[in-house]
């Protein structure tokens, strides 16, 4: 599927394999990926999250709306959006932990208040970036690293990081069984924070993309990232009943619709069948990449 | 000394009392049996000891200091440990991650010991001596093995009180064994273990003491250090009432009615069904009309399978079925419902009932599905039959409008019967009607399917327990790797004819469907 792809791609896009092109992919790529990750470290432990591309989107704003050119200001504001990234996620997480309401209901109410803020911040898109902000996102380190690669490197190892952590672990588990969960002596609301606040973590990073890619504060620029992350970790095999995936696949269901939006993009057709092949090659992707694995996993109960 | 002592404990949920006077004490390095009928109390006993669930009133003492258990873990500090009724462990996980789960150690900068825990876990299944990888992912393995891993998980715990809550459930008799010897070696080592069981003979192996359940309060206790070690004299304390006749006395009368039918009345006739992946081999045999047939042997030989393809759940075999004489290819379950063959399922919860909903709906569904003609359902005439389908299996409380899900675990077996009763199917298929029901319950449901055979109704019955076999049964067929390799009549049905059989072990000389299998099969 994924070979597939890369094939199409090469062919349609002019220039696939030069550094260039490779290093402007991965400025889109980078932040599909993280929400995809981010998704599916929320799906693994049995939710979902609705409210992931309106959380990006008020942090762009947020972002905008207060940076300043000086450096003090960058690396201060850019912090101060990381922590609304986390806050936004830990309030969705002791919501649906501690209180109990159905996640989706819940991250959909919650996407409508965060949009809503947003609008309110900033009705239209605007606000001010440092050039030596998103100057950084399309750099390249010592002549072969681009930023975004590097971005997503460091969140490989935070992946890697956590899959030796007891409390990812217990994700699994509180996934894979709440009940079995409870009697093995597991804190199930403490596992669901958890979980959200590493998803937290994946969307801050995307967020500070999404800022270094568009260099605006926009209430609408994370919109589309809400459903491509779940149909990217679906394709990347995270089960949507929870406790069964890997954040392997949750990558490379990430590059996989990265690389379909890019070869309808460069396909040369208009922004209606855009849209509209999109939602047929997703169905396609699931068909091929999906739905065999599900029937034989039902075939074996 | 005591290491357990439990005093008036009470506890209710939502308006239901489970338990309204419960006394229990347990001393180290004994083994106490608990026993008593479906909703008497005793999960709900074991959870609160375990502190899955707290206390109304009462109370409760370990090593004679009295405690407030507010969570598991709370009980965990305690050296306790409880093997789930309801299986506490999480399908996608490995078995060595089940195993650790929740008490998984940490090494240097808070990172996961996978190498200890794996250690950790293969010493735990060499106790109970099990023999599967401890790699292999639990929704792989088979449900007796999830039983030993989940017994497993609580001797990796390293225990000084125990809790068996119906370890047994889905065991054969070599894993009981097993388990048995694990418990005796427990013992010596100064564990005290509760020993929560169904299967009244294992109670009066197993345990030094026991303690029985009614209606939530403890109504008397054996002491077999000066007691007989007789099932007569527990099986009163469970019922409240004298041991009522046995079943089998009706089947002489059954027996009869089958002659007189002779060949002409074969309701259901298999000829060299095979599974693919050997599941099946050649399965041949036929049912007469009113006649009550067992499928007995080890579990997991191929007796569920056969149960499935006649319900029309399992397709893809060859042979042939033949229903009334006549062959019939089966479609699906519905089709093999509209010709009368109705299966009632071994895991109630999943397969026979609708949780949420009322005993009425659970009761009309098959008819409802089955419904033909008019637009609208006769409502009316539906809650006549459902009244009388209550009042068949005698359900307590006859209310139809109660939630399933509120009704004991026998009960609710009940409804899963009394559903089937209004179709008056010709063929009933049984899978292990009774796990987990207790003994009164377990007569009832025998008495019914003893009274739809005596009507005409063919009875096809597969038992992990052996005793409902040489209770129920006119003829035993003995199923082994997925062929039938002995069938046993009459008369000669009985405990060790059934074990021995189970083995394919016997090197007799009889005429038995399987003979010529058996030399090759020796284990």
């Amino acid at each position: 599927m994924l070979v597939l792809l890369i094939i199409v791609n090469a062919i349609i896009q002019p220039g696939f394999f030069s550094f260039q092109v490779f290093r402007m992919n991965f400025m889109t790529f980078t932040p599909l990926i993280l929400v995809s990750l981010a998704q599916a470290t929320v799906i693994l432990v049995g939710a979902v999250d609705l409210s992931l591309g309106a959380g990006i989107s008020l942090v762009t704003v947020v972002m905008a709306s207060l940076m300043k050119d000086s450096t003090l200001s960058i690396v201060s504001i850019t912090l101060l959006g990381v922590a609304a990234a986390l806050f936004l996620s830990l309030f969705n997480g002791f919501f649906i932990g501690y209180i109990g309401p159905p996640p989706l209901i819940m991250t959909f109410a919650t996407s409508t208040i965060w949009f809503g803020t947003a609008l309110l911040i900033m009705p239209t898109p605007g606000g001010h970036i440092p050039e030596a902000y998103y100057m950084i996102y399309g750099k390249t380190l010592g002549g072969f690293l681009p930023v975004p690669v590097i971005i997503l490197l460091v969140a490989v190892a935070f992946c890697l990081l956590l899959g030796r952590l007891k409390a990812f672990r217990h994700l699994y588990a509180v996934g894979g069984s709440e009940r079995a969960s409870r009697a093995s002596g597991i804190s199930v609301p403490g596992t669901k924070v958890f979980a959200f606040l590493v998803s937290g973590v994946f969307i801050a990073l995307a967020a500070l993309c999404v800022v270094g890619q568009t260099a605006t504060g926009d209430a609408r620029s994370g919109q589309g990232f809400t459903l491509n992350s779940v149909a990217a970790a679906v394709i990347g095999g995270i089960a949507f009943s929870g406790g069964k995936g890997n954040y392997v696949g949750a990558i490379i269901g990430g590059i996989i619709l990265g690389l379909l939006i890019n070869i309808i993009y460069f396909a040369n057709i208009t922004s209606f069948y855009q849209e509209f092949m999109k939602g047929v090659i997703i169905i396609v992707a699931l068909l091929f990449g999906a739905v065999p694995r599900l029937r034989r996993e039902l075939s074996h109960h | 000394m005591t290491v357990l002592e439990a005093k008036h404990i009470r506890k209710s949920f939502v308006g239901v009392r489970a338990l309204s006077d419960a006394n229990f004490a347990l001393r180290a390095g004994e083994v106490c049996g608990l026993v008593g009928a479906n909703g008497s109390g005793k999960t709900t006993f074991a959870r609160i000891v375990s502190g899955l669930l707290t206390p109304d009133d009462g109370e409760l003492r370990l090593y004679e200091q009295p405690v407030n258990l507010r969570t598991h873990l709370d009980a965990e500090r305690y050296r306790m440990a409880m093997v789930h009724q309801n299986l506490s462990l999480v399908p996608e996980m490995t078995i060595w991650q089940n195993i650790a789960l929740g008490r998984e150690m940490t090494g240097s900068l808070a990172l996961l010991d996978n190498r200890g825990a794996v250690a950790r876990a293969e010493k735990a299944m060499e106790t109970i001596s099990v023999k599967i990888s401890i790699h292999e992912r639990v929704k792989n393995i088979s449900p007796d093995e999830k039983q030993l891993v989940e017994i497993g998980k609580a001797l990796a715990k390293d225990p000084r009180i125990l809790i068996l809550d119906e370890p047994t459930a889905s065991l054969d008799f070599h894993q009981v064994e097993s388990l048995f010897r694990a418990v005796r070696e427990l013992k010596e080592r100064g564990v005290a273990i509760v020993f929560i069981s169904h299967r009244i003979w294992e109670v009066a192996k197993i345990c030094d003491r026991l303690v029985a359940f009614r209606n939530g309060e403890t109504v008397g206790e054996l002491d077999f250090a000066v007691q007989e070690r007789n099932e007569k004299l527990i099986i009163p304390l469970i019922t409240g009432q004298e041991v009522r006749e046995k079943i089998r006395k009706g089947s002489a009368a059954r027996e009869q009615e089958i002659a007189r039918h002779g060949d002409s009345g074969l309701a259901l006739e298999l000829r060299g069904i095979s599974l693919d992946g050997g599941r099946l081999t050649d399965v041949s045999f036929s049912l007469r009309r009113g006649e009550v047939l067992g499928l007995g042997g080890l579990q997991g030989q191929g007796q569920e399978e056969i149960l499935m393809i006649l319900a029309g759940y399992l397709k893809g075999y060859s042979g042939e079925i033949r229903v009334d004489g006549k062959p019939l290819a089966l479609r699906n379950t519905r089709h093999a419902i509209r010709r009368g063959i109705a299966l009632i399922p071994g895991d109630r919860q999943k397969e026979g009932l609708f949780l949420e909903r009322s005993v009425l709906s659970n009761l009309l569904y098959p008819k409802v599905s089955m419904h033909r003609g008019s637009f609208f359902l006769p409502m009316g005439r539906y809650q006549k039959l459902a009244s009388g389908a209550i009042a068949t299996v005698s359900l307590v409380p006859p209310d139809p409008r109660l939630v399933v899900s509120q009704l004991s675990g026998g009960n609710q077996q009940k409804v899963v019967v009394g559903k089937w009763l209004a179709l008056s199917p010709n063929v009933l298929l049984l899978n292990d009607p009774t796990k987990g029901v207790d003994v009164g319950t377990r007569q009832n449901i025998y008495e019914i399917i003893s009274g739809l055979a005596e009507k005409g109704t063919s009875v096809l019955l597969y038992a992990s327990d052996n005793e409902e076999l040489i209770d129920n049964c006119d003829r035993v067929l003995i199923v082994f790797e997925g062929r039938i390799v002995k069938e046993i009549h009459g008369d000669d049905i009985n405990e060790e004819r059934l074990v021995v059989a189970s083995l394919n072990v016997e090197h007799s000389g009889e005429k038995s469907p399987g003979a010529a299998h058996e030399d090759g099969r020796v284990q």
